[in-house]
């Protein structure tokens, strides 16, 4: 079986030129999205043929944890117990500097192969270039909200869980997570949260106790100015802005909602010369950025592996929103319908959920926790391996309860109405 | 009041008119224009030597110097990133090479053979082809990425990204570059030479490959240079036809490290890049110098880089 | 003396490959503006048939360029960038290459060399140089404190704090493009600047015209077709970058069209968006080239060579 990696994963051309006679989205279907007004939950924006529930790609529901999904199969899982396949490269695609290499060399020693990491500059540009054919790994990152769009287009295999006993070693929750009832797709990566970074030898505000609320120091952030970044995701920038008003439906497709948001996020151009990037776990311990909207990984992966020195250690900071305040989230690994190594791509995953090895990733490298039942903020403070000051950084299985704020996938209109408020807050207009 | 100025005036009037005269030097060169032009040379090169003098810095910092060391060239260090021993980094050295190797290898022979064409085609379709040539030349490149990369995902989905749709796309933004350089020589040789030989009874395929090559010789050596230069360049089309890790070029690499934190090795894979081209440079005017040995008139590899472009 | 098949026969690989790998694409940019979305992958559906096209995409990019909107701010950045980087250009060029073609003359072959020199370094190369500068700490940012350019630059209102040059400067943006693009600039500068025969000159200073009016009504109409390839050659490829503010600013407030492209290509729902601006922005560019070529052919006909 030579296919060329575009032919090989199945979702041909023809395929997709029904579906765009079908549904395609174009600007036709615009009016319909700013008709559609009002409600921000979910079910008053477009609805599918699941009840009256939204639907995302491919007509798969829109998972919300009050909404379990549970995705179809596409084709049959490998056959367990096969051999792994071994020489030659095995290739992760992934966020930049978001595993450790030596976790990864480790692994290659182990099965015989070479890894390798591709990297890409945000979630969306990853599944683009999936889609596109212009990459193809064996192993990808995945975020919840991307998971049915990769599903639909059959850019991911189904898991046979026979490869991955170790999933097991995560929090209960995680073993059968709402957006994919009996983790068919995919197995957790890490969890965390989204909040403010900050140094506490330039920034002088008690931002945890800020009144509305802590978002609000972006807003009275004059003397920071060319300091203050926020996060390059248009889902985090655009949900950050709707917090700051107040609003916690994260996931509306209300476009004057999220217009407004837009609106107050180019306040910011005036306030602090606003920046965009994902480099917050470098720029705030280097002292390039003093305010920055980070996830909770980050300063722990600036203080376990980018700090000039231990001393500025001592000045990081993570305001963490806590449970039902803020965004927060995991991202996972799924096996790439281009690997030719599936059975290889199935023990990376389960090497990833080890113990040992998620822990060792976490702390050497990373900053970003597994959701492993072992690791506890506490016992990690005492053992000297992260300071107190950022304990608010390591999250639970509570977290995640019932009220958590998770960014969840949207419909194509939804999410061409963010990408469209996310365009006009780069431009900088 | 007017009295106590006005000797004050005059002085001030002679320093300025003595400042005027020195900057304007009427009778040597302008030292008004010596001034601007080495300040520019300064200005334009020392950033540079900066950021060289930081590859050999005893330290990661990139901008306060802590002594020497070659370490970020050629530590075995796995917690240095070291030029020619971190898999990534020399992977990218070897990915522009390779490029800009295969570039020259493609592209000069077909922009030499559509320099002689286009210099000498008169009939139908010839100005078309000449104002096709013109305009990869203008096209800004992220035109030229995205167009591309829409090709090769689009129409000729046969075409696989990483390598080899990289190298289709240095060369179509190359040929043109050899075009102009080689068409120039073409007018200046003019068709005296091979008329005659011609009338001495040189057969066609003789005159072109005894007469008119040879002729050509230190243009093609000029353009081969300069289109190895500008694929070593290339940033954007090397960045949207990429697979991913496997066709990452040393642009590309600073480009990624320029966003995030630099290292001095960041410093030094650029360092290297640069002495490689500056050697081919080299290495093409020599051969430049050779081949037009004996000619008369400001034959120089510099004027034809000069000249192209207008 | 030749047979008259030859010539076109040795321009056909060239002329094929051209036609193949830089007309075709375009088209497809074209198929892509003027296509469809396909909704799951969210990978662009051409329409290769003019015919089928659906110019909603393109109507709604054009309605963004009205004053007010996005794009439009988006544009006039980018043509105010441009703008300000071509000033820079000829203020620090023209002298430069006027003093070396005309007026060097030991020190000729070494100005050259000089001059050269940048147009070897890579790109990206500078950039990160002037990164290592501008850092804190950097040699840059002390020298500009030191000698005092950063608070007269600070007084004039051109940077908004003279400590942090990479925190969203225009200014530094602008020093960017201008240390980037230059070289390539001054090259054909020189080059038509060093071709102007002495004998013009020399005649209208015989004819009683001061240095500074033979310098204005015979130097600089004979260079103009320098003037302008070299405008040409670094005002079309400005107009497409999206780098340099990305290293040297990274704040939404300097980004330039090419971010914007750049944008709508790496991942959502609208990569038509995308296709629709690049078409746009060839467009506008395409118009920039024609008022050149029109010029320099009236230039051609005013002035016998």
């Amino acid at each position: 079986m030579t296919f060329h990696p575009r032919e090989s994963r199945g979702y041909t051309r023809r395929e997709a030129l029904l579906r765009a006679g079908g549904a395609a989205i174009s600007l036709s279907s615009i009016p319909g999205f700013l008709a559609a007004c009002g409600g921000s939950t979910p079910g008053t924006t477009s609805t599918g043929a699941a009840g009256g529930w939204p639907v995302g790609p491919g007509g798969i529901p829109l998972a919300r944890a009050s909404h379990p999904v549970t995705l179809k199969r596409w084709e049959d899982p490998i056959a367990s117990g096969m051999k792994p396949e071994t020489g030659g490269t095995f290739t992760i695609f992934n966020y930049p500097a978001y595993i450790d290499p030596a976790v990864l060399k480790a692994f290659g020693k182990k099965y015989g192969v070479t890894v390798k990491v591709t990297p890409f500059d945000n979630i969306a540009t990853g599944v683009t270039k999936l889609a596109s054919g212009t990459v193809s790994p064996d192993v990808t990152e995945m975020t919840p909200d991307q998971l049915p769009r990769v599903v639909a287009g059959k850019l991911v295999k189904p898991l046979n869980l026979d490869y991955i006993p170790n999933l097991k070693n995560v929090w209960p929750g995680f073993q059968s997570p709402y957006y994919d009832v009996g983790s068919r797709y995919g197995v957790p990566y890490t969890v965390y949260s989204t909040g403010i970074a900050y140094r506490t030898d330039r920034v002088k505000e008690d931002i945890p106790n800020l009144k509305p609320n802590p978002w609000d120091i972006f807003w009275h952030s004059q003397k920071y100015t060319g300091k203050v970044a926020l996060l390059s995701e248009e889902r985090e920038t655009i949900a950050m802005a709707l917090l700051h008003r107040g609003i916690k439906d994260i996931n509306t497709e209300d476009p004057t909602l999220v217009n407004r948001a837009v609106k107050d996020l180019q306040e910011l151009y005036k306030i602090c010369s606003i920046k965009v990037g994902d480099l917050q776990y470098e720029n705030v311990p280097e002292d390039k950025a003093w305010l920055n909207q980070a996830w909770s990984g980050d300063m722990l992966a600036g203080y376990l592996y980018y700090l000039p020195n231990k001393q500025t250690g001592k000045l990081l900071r993570f305001w963490n929103p806590g449970y039902g305040n803020g965004p927060i989230g995991n991202d996972l690994w799924c096996v790439c319908s281009t690997t030719k190594k599936p059975v290889l791509a199935h023990l990376f995953l389960n090497y990833m959920l080890d113990n040992g090895v998620g822990y060792k990733n976490f702390v050497d490298f990373n900053g970003y926790q597994p959701p492993f039942n072992e690791i506890q903020s506490e016992s990690l403070i005492k053992k000297g391996v992260i300071p107190e000051t950022l304990a608010s950084s390591v999250l639970t299985e509570r977290d995640f309860g019932p009220k958590a704020l998770v960014e969840a996938g949207l419909t194509n209109t939804g999410e061409s109405l963010w990408q469209n408020g996310y365009a006009t807050f780069t431009s900088g207009a | 009041m007017s009295q106590a100025l006005a000797p004050r005036r005059e002085s001030e009037f002679g320093y300025t008119q003595r400042l005027r005269g020195w900057l304007g030097n009427h009778w040597g060169k302008p030292r008004f224009l010596v001034l601007v032009t080495w300040s520019y040379i300064v200005w334009s090169i020392v950033p540079v030597l900066v950021a060289i003098q930081f590859s050999f810095n005893d330290s990661r910092s990139l901008s306060s110097w802590h002594g020497f060391t070659l370490k970020w060239y050629t530590s075995t260090n796995p917690n240095i990133d070291s030029v020619f021993h971190s898999a990534e980094l020399r992977g990218a050295l070897e990915q522009s090479m390779k490029l800009a190797g295969l570039d020259v290898l493609i592209a000069t022979p077909i922009g030499v053979l559509l320099a002689l064409g286009l210099a000498r085609w008169r009939g139908r379709g010839s100005g078309a082809s000449n104002f096709l040539m013109l305009f990869p030349l203008v096209t800004p490149e992220i035109v030229a990425g995205v167009s591309l990369l829409l090709l090769f995902s689009q129409l000729l989905t046969f075409v696989p990204f990483g390598t080899v749709a990289q190298l289709l796309g240095h060369v179509t933004f190359s040929i043109s570059y050899v075009v102009v350089i080689v068409r120039g020589r073409l007018f200046s040789i003019g068709p005296s030479y091979e008329e005659a030989a011609a009338d001495l009874g040189a057969a066609p395929a003789t005159r072109l490959t005894r007469v008119l090559l040879p002729l050509l010789l230190p243009a093609i050596v000029a353009s081969a240079a300069i289109v190895f230069a500008i694929s070593i360049d290339d940033f954007v089309i090397s960045q949207w036809l990429s697979n991913g890790a496997n066709s990452t070029t040393v642009p590309m690499e600073i480009y990624d490290a320029t966003r995030a934190t630099p290292q001095p090795s960041t410093d030094g894979i650029a360092t290297v890049i640069m002495v490689i081209t500056l050697l081919s440079v080299v290495a093409g005017v020599l051969v430049y110098r050779f081949f037009t040995r004996g000619e008369s008139g400001r034959g120089s590899a510099i004027d034809d880089v000069a000249g192209f472009g207008i | 003396m030749y047979p008259r098949w030859l010539w076109p026969l040795t321009a056909l690989p060239g002329v094929v490959w051209l036609l193949l790998l830089f007309l075709l694409p375009l088209y497809a940019v074209l198929g892509v503006a003027f296509g469809n979305v396909d909704p799951v992958l969210l990978q662009p559906i051409p329409a290769w048939n003019p015919a089928d096209w659906n110019t909603s995409w393109f109507t709604h990019v054009l309605g963004q360029l009205v004053p007010g909107n996005a794009f439009w701010d988006v544009f006039v950045r980018t043509c105010e960038y441009v703008g300000l980087s071509l000033a820079g250009c000829i203020l620090i060029g023209y002298p430069v290459a006027y003093f070396v073609a005309r007026h060097a003359s030991r020190t000729k072959s070494l100005l050259l060399i000089l001059l050269v020199l940048p147009f070897w370094i890579s790109y990206l190369m500078r950039m990160l140089a002037w990164i290592n500068l501008l850092s804190p700490g950097g040699y840059g940012l002390r020298f500009l404190s030191a000698t005092g350019i950063s608070s007269v630059l600070f007084h004039l209102g051109v940077i908004s704090d003279p400590s942090n040059y990479l925190g969203g400067q225009s200014f530094t943006v602008i020093l960017g493009l201008i240390y980037g693009y230059i070289p390539y600039f001054i090259l054909p500068l020189y080059a038509s600047l060093d071709r102007i025969d002495r004998s013009h000159l020399e005649a209208a200073r015989d004819l009683g015209a001061s240095p500074f009016r033979a310098f204005w009504h015979v130097t600089v109409p004979l260079s103009k077709t320098g003037l302008l390839g070299g405008a040409v050659l670094i005002t079309l490829p400005m107009f497409g970058d999206y780098y340099t503010p990305n290293i040297v600013s990274g704040a939404p407030t300097t980004s330039m069209i090419g971010n914007q492209i750049d944008l709508y290509f790496h991942g959502g729902p609208q990569p038509t968006i995308g296709a629709a601006i690049t078409i746009l922005l060839s467009a506008f560019l395409m118009i920039l080239m024609l008022y050149y070529m029109r010029t320099i052919h009236r230039a051609s006909r005013e002035i016998p060579a």
